[in-house]
C-alpha cells in the first residue's frame, strides 16, 4: 500500500466530476467568514489608523486627522526604534532556533521511549503548557528572584560561584536570558507536541527497512523522518518566528520584576507602550504595520518554500 | 499571481464595507442624552473603583444607600490600576457600556477630563461641598472654569522608621532633608539599608526635587507644557536623591514603590529588617509590625510602638518636604445614559456620613471640614500635616500617557544608576515634552 | 542486544529527567499554593509542604467567583474548539484535496494572517464588538478566538489530510461505499489524531488567552479564569498580594485543562495503533 513518503496531497479528480468543482469554495465560506469577521476588521483599522493621528481625544470623537506617512516618518527615524528591532531579531533567532531543535528532540524521544515514559513526558508537557501564563510568570520569577529565588540558592551552593542576591534582571543581558529560558520552556511542549503528531505519521515498516538496509540513525533521521514532517516542522517554526519576534506577556512582567527602562524592550512592549502607555494609537497602529513588514521579511523566503511545496 | 491578487482584492474590499459599516455606528460619543427633568428613579449604575482603596464597608454603605435613594442597584467594579488606563480608554466613550460613575486616578484627571470624558458638575459643586474640597485635587479637574472631577480621597506619604535601630545607633529622627541623607547613610550596612528607595521608585523620588524648589514640568505662556528636569532646582534635587540612592539604599535600581513595607519588617529567615527607614503611603501602616495572627489564624502585623516609629520627610530648611499627593478624583461619565442616577450617587459620597467614613478608615476625606474623622493617633497626624504640603503632579493634558509610557521611572532608574544627572535630564526633558500636551 | 538495552534505557533516563525539568514550575505552584504567603517570603526556599494546608485554596473559592468564571471559560472553550476545529477542517479538506481557483491565495493568506500583530488591535477589536452589542458575551470573545486558531489549525490539518491518500477512499468505493460514507468511514478515523491535537491547541488558547477578554469582558460576572485570576495579583492599599492564593487559584485555573487532556489523550494515540495508514 501506498505510503506518504512525499508531500504530494491527494487531489484526485475523477473524470464524472465537472472540471470546475464548486464544493471547496463551500468548505471555504465558514473559514473565510470568521477570518473576515474577527482579523479583518481590526486589521484594516488598524492600516487606516496608521495614516491618520490617533490619540485619546480622537477615542472622545475628535475627528482624527489624516497625516499620511508621518508617523511611519517618526517612528524610522527614531534610533530606539531600530535598538529594539535588532534585539527582537536576535532575542528571536536564538529563542525560535532552541525551541525547534529541543522539541524535536523531545517528539523523537517521545518515539523512542515505552509507553509509560513517554505519558510522563507527554502529562509534564502538558502541564507546562496548560499552566497560566500569570502562574508561570510569577513561579519563574520567584525561581529567579535576587533574594529567595531557587537558582540562587542552587547556584550560590557550587563552590566558588557567588550568587549572593545576584539580581538577574538588572542587565539586559541577563534579563534576556532570563526571558529565552522561559519562553523556550512554554514554547517547547507546543513544538513537541505538532511535531510527535506528525511523527505519528512516520510508518515503522520504512524505518525498519532502512535500518536493515544499514542506515544509521542519523540518516534514517534526516532522510526519511525529516521530510515527512518538514510541512508540520516549517508552520511550527514559521509560528515560532512570528511568536519569538513579538512576545509581550513574559516580557511585560519581567519588566514589572526588574526595570521597565527601554533597553529591556522588545518589539511586544515597544508598541504596547506606545499604544496603551502614551495614547499614540496611531503610532502604534504604524509601528504594527512596520513590524508585519519586518516579519514578513525575515519569513518571506520560508513562506514562498512553504508555497512552492504546497503546490507540488 | 493574478489568481492571488484578486483573491487579496476581494478580500480588502469585503474587509473595507465591513469597516465603512462598523466605523460609523461605533465612533459616536455623543453626550448622554437625559431629558429635562428626568429622575433618578429606579435608575441601576456602575461605579468603577481603582484598585482595594475603598473598603467593602465603604462600598456597602454605598450600594444601601443607593438603593434607599431612587431604588436602583449599585454595581461597584474593581479595576487593577494597571489596566485600568486601557479600560478606561476603551469603555468611556462607549455610551453602552461606559461606567456611570468612577474613581479616576488624580494624576489621569487632567487627561481625561481635557478630552471630554466626563460630564460637567459645576452646578453640583457647592452642594457637593464648595470651597472645602481638597483645592489641588478640584484644580485637576477643571477646564475653563468649569467642574468635571472633583476629589474623592487623598492619601499622602511619611517615613516609617525603626525605632531599636535607630536608638541602638544613637541617632535621631532627622529634622532637615541632608539630615535625612546622613543619617540614614549611617545606618547602612551590607545588609541593611538605612532607607529603602527603589531606584526607579518616581513617586517618592520626586519629593527630593519638590523639596528643593523644583518642577517636573510648568506651563508657559504660550499655554504649552515643558518638561523642567533640566531645571537648577530640580537638578540639586536629583543630586540629592542620586548621593541618597548610592548611600543609603541597597533596592535595586529598577525597583518600583510597590510594597516597601516588607522591608521595613523583621524578615522570618534573619531576624532583622532589610530597612532602617521606608517611605510609604499612609495605609502602609496596616502592614507594618510585629508578626501575629488574628482569631481566623491569618498572619498579620501588629504594629509595635517600640520598634515602629513615624515621621515626615523633612524639608531642606526644616519643616515639611513637599510629598506626592496620593488619591482619587471622581468623575461622572460623558456617555452615561444614567446621569441622574449617577448625581444621586456623587451626593451619597459627598455627604457628611460618607465623608467621615472615609477618614475613619485612613483615606483622608475630599471635604476637608471631616477630616478630622482621621483621628489623633500617630497616622492620622502624620497624614494631615505630610498632605498639607503635598504636591500634584503637573495637571497637563498629556500626564496620564508619560506615566503610561514609563519615562519616569527609566529616567529615575538611569539618574539612581549613577548616571550623568544634567546629560539625563536634557534628555527626557525632551521626550516628556513630546508628550505633555496631548 | 546490550547496546540497544543500554541505549533503551539511556533514552528513557533522558526522557525522565526532561519531564522533571519541564514539570518543575508545575511543580512549584502546586507547592506554594499550600504554603501560607509568610512562608513564601522567606529566602530558605520550600521544598514540601509539610506544613501546607487548604486554607488557600478556601479562601480563593469562597466568594463563588471561580465557578462563575469556570463557566464563562468552559463555554467560550467549547464554542472555540467546536467551530474553529469544524472550519479548519472544512478548509483542510477543500485545500489537500481539491484544486481551484484562489487556492494558492487562500493558502497564502492564511500564512500571512498569522503575522498580524495583535497587541495594538484592541480598540478596533472593542469597537466592532460593542458596535453589535456583544461586550460581555459568549459569542463576542468566541468570534474573535476562532479567527486566531483558524490558520493554524487548517495548516495542521491539512497536513493530516494530505497524508492520507485518496486512494484509501477510492478503495472503499470500489467495494461499494459512496464517497461520502467511505470518508466517513476509513479516512476520518485517521485523521483523528491531528483533530484531537488541533482540538487541544484551540482549547489551551481560548483557555489561557488574556489581553483580548481584558478588553471585551468589562463586568465581573463575565470574566474568563486568567482576569479572575488577576484579581488575585493585584495589591491594594489595606492587603499586599497572597502569592499563595494567587498560586492555588492558578493551580485551579490549570486543572480542567488536565483533565481534558487526559480525556483526550487515548484517541490521540488510538490512530497510531489502527495500522491503516501502514497498509
Amino acid at each position: 500500500m501506498s505510503v506518504a513518503t512525499d508531500r504530494q496531497p491527494a487531489a484526485t479528480v475523477p473524470t464524472r466530476r465537472k472540471r470546475r468543482p464548486i464544493m471547496p469554495y463551500w468548505l471555504l465560506i465558514p473559514a473565510i467568514a470568521i477570518l473576515v469577521i474577527g482579523t479583518g476588521y481590526p486589521t484594516l483599522w488598524q492600516l487606516t489608523n496608521s495614516f491618520r493621528e490617533y490619540g485619546l481625544p480622537q477615542q472622545f470623537g475628535k475627528p482624527a486627522p489624516w497625516v499620511w506617512f508621518d508617523n511611519y516618518v517618526t517612528l524610522l527615524t527614531d534610533g530606539q526604534f531600530w535598538a529594539v528591532v535588532l534585539r527582537s531579531l536576535i532575542f528571536c533567532g536564538v529563542t525560535a532556533g532552541v525551541t525547534l531543535v529541543i522539541g524535536l528532540g523531545i517528539a523523537l524521544l517521545m518515539t523512542a521511549v515505552g509507553r509509560t515514559v513517554r505519558l510522563m513526558l507527554q502529562v509534564s508537557m502538558l502541564l507546562a503548557w496548560a499552566m497560566p501564563v500569570v502562574a508561570s510568570m510569577t513561579v519563574w520569577t520567584w525561581l529567579f528572584d535576587r533574594r529567595r529565588g531557587v537558582v540562587n540558592y542552587v547556584l550560590d551552593k557550587i563552590p566558588g560561584v557567588d550568587m549572593y542576591r545576584f539580581d538577574w534582571l538588572a542587565e539586559p543581558l541577563t534579563f534576556f536570558f532570563v526571558a529565552s529560558v522561559i519562553v523556550i520552556w512554554m514554547s517547547v511542549p507546543f513544538v513537541a507536541f505538532s511535531l510527535y503528531a506528525g511523527l505519528t505519521q512516520v510508518s515503522e515498516e520504512v524505518l525498519e527497512a532502512a535500518d536493515l538496509d544499514g542506515a544509521t540513525g542519523k540518516q534514517r533521521l534526516r532522510l526519511i523522518i525529516l521530510p515527512i514532517i518538514r510541512p508540520v516542522m516549517s508552520i511550527v517554526l514559521l509560528l515560532q518566528i512570528i511568536w519569538d519576534l513579538r512576545v509581550f506577556t513574559q516580557i511585560t512582567i519581567l519588566q514589572d520584576a526588574g526595570s521597565s527602562a527601554s533597553e529591556f524592550d522588545l518589539l511586544g512592549t515597544y508598541i504596547f507602550k506606545l499604544g496603551t502607555g502614551s495614547q499614540h494609537f496611531g503610532m502604534a497602529a504604524a509601528a504594527s504595520v512596520v513590524v508585519l513588514i519586518i516579519t514578513l521579511v525575515v519569513s518571506g523566503g520560508y513562506v514562498w518554500r512553504i508555497m512552492k511545496e504546497d503546490s507540488k | 499571481m493574478k489568481k492571488t491578487m484578486v483573491g487579496i482584492a476581494a478580500f480588502a474590499t469585503a474587509g473595507a464595507l465591513v469597516l465603512a459599516g462598523c466605523d460609523s455606528s461605533a465612533d459616536e460619543t455623543s453626550a448622554a442624552p437625559t431629558e429635562p427633568g428626568a429622575s433618578a428613579e429606579g435608575q441601576n449604575i456602575t461605579l468603577w473603583v481603582m484598585g482595594g482603596d475603598t473598603p467593602a464597608e465603604l462600598r456597602d454603605y454605598l450600594s444601601t444607600e443607593y438603593a434607599e435613594a431612587t431604588g436602583g442597584t449599585l454595581t461597584i467594579e474593581e479595576q487593577d490600576w494597571g489596566d485600568a488606563l486601557s479600560k478606561l480608554t476603551t469603555s468611556l466613550p462607549d455610551s453602552e457600556n461606559t461606567p456611570d460613575v468612577t474613581e479616576i486616578g488624580n494624576t489621569w484627571s487632567p487627561t481625561f477630563t481635557t478630552v471630554g470624558a466626563f460630564s460637567d458638575i459645576t452646578d453640583m459643586y457647592a452642594e457637593l461641598g464648595g470651597d472645602s474640597l481638597l483645592k489641588s485635587f478640584v484644580d485637576v479637574g477643571v477646564v475653563d472654569g468649569k467642574n468635571y472631577a472633583l476629589p474623592y480621597y487623598f492619601g499622602s506619604r511619611y517615613n516609617f522608621y525603626r525605632k531599636d535601630i535607630y536608638d541602638a545607633a544613637g541617632v535621631s529622627v532627622p529634622t532637615t532633608l541632608q539630615e535625612f541623607s546622613d543619617v540614614t547613610k549611617q545606618l547602612t550596612t551590607s545588609d541593611q539599608s538605612g532607607f529603602y528607595l527603589g531606584g526607579s521608585d518616581w513617586r517618592n523620588g520626586i519629593s527630593w526635587i519638590f523639596a528643593n524648589g523644583g518642577e517636573l514640568a510648568v506651563k508657559g505662556d504660550d499655554g504649552m507644557w515643558v518638561s523642567t528636569l533640566s531645571d537648577p532646582n530640580s537638578i540639586k534635587g536629583l543630586e540629592m536623591l542620586q548621593d541618597l540612592y548610592t548611600n543609603s539604599s541597597h533596592a535595586p535600581v529598577g525597583e518600583f514603590d510597590s510594597t516597601p513595607w516588607v522591608n521595613i519588617n523583621d524578615n522570618e529567615s534573619t531576624g532583622k529588617p532589610e530597612a532602617a527607614t521606608i517611605i510609604a503611603p499612609g495605609w502602609a501602616h496596616w502592614s507594618i509590625g510585629d508578626l501575629s495572627e488574628n482569631e481566623a489564624g491569618d498572619p498579620i502585623n501588629v504594629w509595635n510602638d517600640e520598634k515602629n516609629g513615624v515621621f515626615v520627610l523633612p524639608g531642606v530648611d526644616g519643616g515639611v518636604a513637599p510629598v506626592f499627593a496620593g488619591g482619587s478624583n471622581i468623575a461622572i461619565s460623558a456617555a452615561s445614559k444614567n446621569q441622574e442616577g449617577a448625581r444621586e450617587l456623587m451626593k451619597i459620597i459627598f455627604s457628611p456620613e460618607y465623608q467621615e467614613m472615609l477618614g475613619a478608615n485612613g483615606l483622608g476625606p475630599a471635604n476637608l471640614d471631616y477630616a478630622d474623622s482621621l483621628g489623633d493617633d500617630q497616622f492620622a497626624e502624620a497624614l494631615r500635616t505630610s498632605a498639607a504640603s503635598s504636591k500634584l503632579t503637573p495637571a497637563a493634558p498629556g500626564w496620564a500617557a508619560v506615566e503610561g509610557s514609563g519615562l519616569l521611572e527609566e529616567f529615575f532608574g538611569k539618574v539612581n544608576g549613577g548616571g550623568d544627572i544634567a546629560a539625563l535630564a536634557a534628555e527626557y526633558d525632551e521626550k516628556i515634552s513630546a508628550l505633555l500636551n496631548g | 542486544m546490550n547496546k540497544r538495552r543500554g541505549r533503551r534505557i539511556g533514552l528513557s533516563t533522558l526522557g525522565v529527567v526532561l519531564a522533571l525539568i519541564w514539570v518543575f514550575p508545575v511543580y512549584w505552584m502546586i507547592n506554594s499554593s499550600f504554603l501560607p504567603n509568610r512562608t513564601l517570603q522567606r529566602f530558605t526556599p520550600t521544598w514540601l509542604p509539610f506544613d501546607g494546608s487548604f486554607r488557600n485554596f478556601k479562601a480563593v473559592l469562597a466568594d463563588g467567583s471561580f465557578f462563575t468564571s469556570l463557566g464563562m471559560s468552559l463555554a467560550i472553550a467549547a464554542v472555540t474548539v467546536f467551530f474553529a476545529v469544524l472550519f479548519a477542517f472544512l478548509a483542510a479538506i477543500a485545500i489537500s484535496r481539491f484544486r481551484f481557483r484562489g487556492r494558492a491565495s487562500f493558502v497564502l493568506a492564511v500564512l500571512l494572517i498569522q503575522m498580524l500583530p495583535a497587541e495594538a488591535l484592541f480598540i478596533a477589536q472593542y469597537k466592532m464588538i460593542s458596535s453589535v452589542n456583544l461586550l460581555n458575551t459568549v459569542i463576542g470573545v468566541s468570534v474573535i478566538y476562532i479567527a486566531a486558531v483558524v490558520p493554524f489549525t487548517v495548516w495542521m490539518l491539512r497536513g493530516f489530510v494530505a497524508g492520507v491518500p485518496a486512494d484509501l477512499e477510492e478503495a472503499a468505493m470500489v467495494d461499494g461505499l459512496s464517497r461520502t460514507r467511505a470518508f466517513f468511514k476509513i479516512t476520518f478515523p485517521l485523521l483523528m489524531p491531528g483533530l484531537i491535537a488541533s482540538a487541544v491547541y484551540a482549547f489551551l488558547q481560548a483557555w489561557n488567552e488574556f489581553t483580548v477578554a481584558l478588553v471585551l469582558l468589562t463586568k465581573d460576572e463575565s470574566q474568563t479564569l486568567p482576569l479572575w485570576l488577576r484579581g488575585f495579583v493585584q495589591a491594594s492599599a489595606t492587603r499586599e498580594t497572597d502569592w499563595g492564593q494567587v498560586m492555588a487559584a492558578s493551580t485551579l485555573v490549570a486543572v480542567p485543562i488536565i483533565i481534558f487532556f487526559m480525556f483526550v489523550q487515548g484517541r490521540m494515540t488510538s490512530g497510531l495503533v489502527s495500522g491503516a495508514v501502514k497498509g
